[in-house]
């Protein structure tokens, strides 16, 4: 990332002691309260369907899901101790919770689809009664935030794992405040999106 | 524990800095030398995305407008053929006149490119882009890397988006609003704008919301938290505080635009049925069960409304800054305007379902959002108000800009009052998808936007490229634009029950008395259309031979804000050295018995700040 202001060290130094945060971090909550927006206006949706749709078929959620729900949750805590690692400059610890955290996400979505698979064996299928289609829906919506950060998550553990033989590339590719602060940004989007399933699964659980 | 983890931050950054230059680190180096192709296409200098943001919203204004001249040509003269039509247009226009089906598209696509495009894209993404580390005093956006993102996503949205035309069954044909059922389903034998064409235009829109998002979250996250020294929010020109709030509104409306389109697709495309119940096709029941149309006019309308104030905010804050320049008066009543904003923008979120009077709504239902939209009128007229306030007795100078912008109130105060009268119910009933609603919503923000755009653009061209635009060609653009675009809308206020997007009124005896009428609105429509070319000749002329700034004296205008202490060449930075400090509000005009005391002034001894 190219970010002119930032050489700029008395600069940055000077905006920092004026508002006591980094503006990138700043957009990036305020990229979460959109996504926020975008996920009360689905289940706002559920719930106005829920409402006025007389032949709302209400099913059991699969159970799959509730596996899912702690998976993500461990993505969450792995993905905090590689930060808390990094900072410490452990770095082969670091490493293998970054890939931890990566494995534990994808299986994320692999669960997300048995769990697909499950409702269409339920006799839920994503053509069918809407109160099922919302279940597709939903997951896929929130499946596609957690695709991208699997994505930037990769990227990462693409430069963590290229370093891991020469400690000077490390020091320079890994070990740089500039590093460190997209890490910490990409760990609170995780937290983010495991949050919003944490939303999800206690939603669709009052609702179904 | 957020200061602790920044002063980790910047101390390393501090470290790096220092040992920088022995191992060459790229990331420190900002005297390298930008390659062309950083330089004009992929930069990340504020000043160069907003010029691009400019250029391709032209070019979408050019599309738009072409396309209501076609449709206008149908309406005005519905009997006559224009064998040129076929020449350009093949099969849509058979025989030289243009097909229904087109018709339709031509309709959809106007509003989509006019709403979006021109003054979403090219109005917000400009002005924000350029002014906000200009008037604030920035070296550039909070994320540069974000900001170009952000213009490349609109990029894409464009090419997709025109690329619709040119596939075998058009583009969308089912209005703007991409309602459901005839958008829900993929049936080209229904409705040819609903097969591929729709596709594309959700695929265009779901990129162009991607990239009003990363522009947006940039926009307040540097005004936000990057002002220079001395520039505390109330300083702040009223420019910024627009720009702040018309991004505060796309945040967090877009995404609900976004949720709709998604259940849109997943209807069209893998047969659920969120919005379908029910169809019945040449005799055949389809099997779509259980869905509701107005569930997406709800989703659609809670961005749809905001959407009309992400237009008309930005031009607001334009005409502020223009009417207080260039009548040297202080604007009046400025905490009343950041008030007025604010309210706005608060309202704005519950005033959607207007929109939706004849859905069948509860009518108990309807009379709160009657309340919400006869409330939203306090704060506009309060803006009314206080920019007549602000000229009122002041030393005005009649120029493009001014003229402009004196059209902007022109155009908001009579668009505004019909307003009032459709956001009654018990009339809207009446007047529900007839022209009086055309001639509302094109007057109050269509024209009046375009007009605060154009204002901000003679106003801020010598800051844009350090030449000034033609004088003369500015005053036949503007005259034409303000009589014209009233001689198009003004009729269409008592063209009564005459409904919008009809292809033609030859079936209905009862509006062949507005046969004249219609003809003089298509003749308006074509020569407004010809007159905004010379807009785009005086710009694209006056960036090489216009008028140049003189020398030192880079301060046209004589206006007090930041961007006129910036050196005229373009300088990735903005400021060669320090960054002015910021030391009074951005109004001095007229005071002390100076013309004007910019704002990086110190305050003189004894003089009481303006609070």
């Amino acid at each position: 990332m190219d970010d002119y202001t930032w050489k700029d060290k008395e600069y940055l130094k000077e905006r920092m002691e004026y508002t006591g945060i980094h503006p990138q971090k700043f957009a990036l909550w305020l990229a979460m309260a959109s996504m926020t927006m975008f996920f009360a206006a689905l289940t706002s949706a559920l719930i106005v369907k829920k409402a006025d749709f007389q032949t709302w078929e209400n099913f059991k959620l699969p159970t799959v899901f509730l596996y899912s729900t702690i998976c993500i949750i461990s993505v969450s805590v792995v993905l905090h101790l590689s930060l808390v690692n990094y900072r410490k400059a452990n770095f082969t610890a670091f490493r293998l919770l970054l890939f931890a955290g990566f494995v534990l996400g994808t299986a994320f979505l692999g669960l997300q689809l048995l769990g697909w698979n499950e409702l269409k064996e339920m006799g839920m299928p994503l053509a069918g009664n809407l109160s099922g289609a919302f279940i597709y829906l939903i997951t896929s919506a929130h499946g596609f935030h957690i695709a991208v950060g699997l994505l930037f998550l990769l990227i990462f553990l693409f430069f963590a794992i290229r370093s891991r033989k020469d400690p000077i590339y490390e020091l320079k590719n890994i070990a740089n405040p500039k590093r460190q602060f997209n890490l910490e940004l990409l760990v609170s989007f995780w937290h983010y999106i495991d949050i919003v399933w944490i939303y999800l699964y206690v939603f669709f659980y009052l609702n179904y | 524990m957020h200061s602790a983890e920044i002063n980790v931050n910047t101390d390393l950054h501090a470290h790096g800095h220092d040992h920088g230059h022995d191992h060459a680190h790229g990331h420190d180096d900002h005297h390298h030398e930008e390659t062309w192709i950083q330089k004009y296409i992929f930069s990340t200098d504020h000043k160069m995305i907003g010029k691009q943001f400019l250029i391709t919203g032209m070019f979408w204004g050019i599309v738009g407008g072409l396309l209501s001249v076609l449709f206008r040509l149908q309406l005005g003269w519905p009997n006559e053929t224009f064998p040129f039509l076929e020449t350009f247009l093949g099969r849509w226009a058979e025989g030289g006149k243009i097909s229904n089906e087109f018709y339709l598209s031509l309709v959809t696509m106007h509003g989509t490119i006019l709403v979006f495009f021109v003054l979403t894209g090219g109005l917000s993404g400009t002005f924000a882009n350029l002014l906000i580390p200009y008037q604030l005093g920035i070296r550039d956006m909070a994320s540069g890397f974000m900001n170009m993102l952000s213009y490349w996503f609109f990029f894409a949205a464009s090419v997709v988006m025109l690329s619709s035309f040119f596939i075998q069954t058009g583009p969308a044909s089912g209005g703007w609003t991409a309602y459901p059922p005839i958008n829900g389903i993929k049936d080209i034998a229904l409705n040819k704008g609903s097969g591929l064409g729709f596709d594309l235009w959700a695929l265009a829109m779901t990129l162009f919301v991607v990239s009003s998002l990363l522009g947006g979250l940039n926009y307040v996250a540097t005004i936000l938290n990057m002002r220079t020294k001395g520039m505390t929010m109330m300083k702040m020109p009223l420019t910024i505080w627009a720009f702040m709030f018309t991004a505060v509104l796309g945040i967090l409306s877009f995404p609900a635009l976004l949720a709709g389109v998604s259940l849109l697709e997943f209807d069209r495309l893998l047969g659920t049925s969120f919005y379908l119940n029910d169809i019945i096709i040449n005799g055949n029941l389809l099997d779509y069960k259980g869905g509701s149309p107005i569930l997406y006019q709800h989703l659609f309308w809670f961005l749809g409304h905001p959407e009309v104030y992400i237009i008309i905010l930005p031009a607001m804050g334009i005409v502020s800054e223009v009417l207080s320049v260039h009548a040297r008066k202080p604007i009046f009543g400025y905490r009343a305007m950041v008030i007025s904003i604010m309210a706005i923008v608060i309202i704005a979120f519950l005033v959607w379902a207007h929109h939706m009077f004849v859905t069948g709504m509860n009518p108990n239902l309807g009379a709160v959002f009657v309340l919400f939209t006869l409330l939203i009128a306090v704060p506009s007229a309060i803006k009314v108000f206080n920019w007549i306030g602000t000229i009122w007795k002041g030393s005005i100078r009649l120029n493009t800009p001014m003229l402009f912008a004196i059209g902007f109130v022109s155009f908001f105060i009579s668009g505004g009052l019909t307003g009032i009268m459709l956001g009654n119910s018990a009339i809207d009933i009446q007047l529900h998808d007839t022209y009086f609603v055309v001639a509302h919503f094109h007057i109050v923000m269509g024209v009046a936007a375009f007009c605060g755009m154009f204002a901000g653009v003679y106003h801020w061209f010598p800051r844009f490229y350090g030449r000034f635009m033609n004088e003369t060609l500015g005053l036949i653009h503007f005259w034409i634009t303000l009589i014209g675009a009233y001689a198009i809308f003004f009729p269409m206020h008592f063209m009564t029950g005459l409904p919008r997007r009809y292809f033609s009124f030859a079936n209905f005896e009862t509006f062949n008395n507005f046969n004249n009428l219609t003809e003089f609105i298509s003749v308006a429509a074509i020569v407004v259309f010809f007159a905004q070319l010379v807009f785009i000749v005086n710009f694209f002329y006056s960036i090489f031979k216009g008028r140049k700034l003189e020398g030192e004296y880079n301060n046209p205008w004589g206006g007090t804000t930041l961007e006129w202490t910036a050196p005229v060449e373009r300088l990735h930075g903005n400021w060669p050295g320090e960054i002015p400090t910021v030391y009074r509000w951005p109004y001095d005009y007229s005071v002390n018995g100076r013309s004007f005391i910019p704002q990086d002034e110190p305050l003189e001894p004894g003089e009481v700040e303006h609070k």
